[in-house]
């Protein structure tokens, strides 16, 4: 059985670049069952698919990623959340790990860090 | 409300954004030329694309990354994106100012709100003046490509 994900971010080249990454031959058990450019529709989503993981971005329309990771984990709190955003300060990190997320992977990201984050994420 | 202007350390922290993403993203270093006061629109700074960032919170201004289609073209490349449309270049061009401005935070911290990204292309660029001291352009090179990061902020004052 495979590792639902969904990927969340504003960007179509970065929702892209993370979807190709599934091809990478230590990620078999990961498939994408969504993609979302904002909080907003990625709440709506995942409530239909029911995602295992999530890649979340933070500065989003709408509605942004703290915010839907709050509410992610109130509905789906089985839900493991990697926030994958270029905000590189302390205080974010933290505060999105106490709203529900799982893990934090800085942009700009390498393949093998997010195919790594997303391993230890699923651990 | 009180405003100071930016200071050449606040500036060195994109310079470093800059250093940052190129080696990461690209493997090839980008070389980041010394910022100097912008003191018009010219067109020389205003390249094929634009993705800008509006800054609110302990800050007010904009953050601007203006790139021609070749380097964007290249950075698609290097992330494995087949796709060449405009829509491409906006995208990639708005990320790109967005990752440049997220790294800042380290630097200034979360008072930095910032938006996600307004991308346009040359004609559309929306410059307005939103900070009252001046806007530094950090001019880099990469490859045979020349891009501008264009950082017009004011800093609130602590009382």
């Amino acid at each position: 059985m495979k590792y639902k994900l969904m990927i969340v971010d504003d960007s179509m080249i970065i929702r892209n670049h993370i979807t190709r990454l599934m091809s990478d031959p230590r990620l078999p058990e990961f498939e994408i069952v969504g993609l979302a450019s904002d909080g907003e529709r990625a709440l709506a989503l995942a409530q239909e698919r029911r995602p295992d993981c999530v890649t979340m971005d933070l500065t989003m329309p709408n509605m942004d990623g703290e915010a839907c990771i709050e509410a992610l984990a109130k509905i789906l709190p089985e839900t493991r959340i990697l926030v994958v955003s270029a905000l590189s300060d302390k205080a974010t990190a933290l505060r999105a790990l106490t709203k529900g997320a799982h893990g934090f992977l800085h942009k700009p990201f390498t393949d093998d860090a997010i195919v790594n984050s997303l391993l230890e994420l699923m651990e | 409300m009180n405003f100071r202007a930016l200071t050449p350390e606040d500036i060195e922290v994109f310079s470093e954004a800059i250093s940052n993403f190129f080696n990461l993203m690209t493997r090839q270093p980008a070389q980041v030329k010394t910022a100097y006061v912008f003191q018009e629109p010219a067109p020389i700074i205003w390249n094929d694309f634009n993705g800008v960032i509006q800054v609110s919170g302990g800050f007010r201004g904009s953050i601007a990354f203006s790139a021609p289609r070749g380097l964007l073209s290249e950075i698609l490349i290097v992330m494995g994106e087949s796709g060449k449309s405009d829509a491409h270049f906006l995208d990639i061009v708005g990320e790109i100012a967005n990752q440049l401005s997220g790294r800042a935070r380290k630097h200034f911290g979360e008072a930095l709100d910032i938006s996600p990204p307004i991308s346009c292309e040359r004609d559309g660029f929306p410059l307005k003046a939103t900070a009252d001291g001046p806007a530094y352009a950090i001019p880099l090179t990469w490859g045979p490509y020349e891009a501008n990061l264009v950082v017009h902020l004011d800093l609130v004052k602590k009382s």
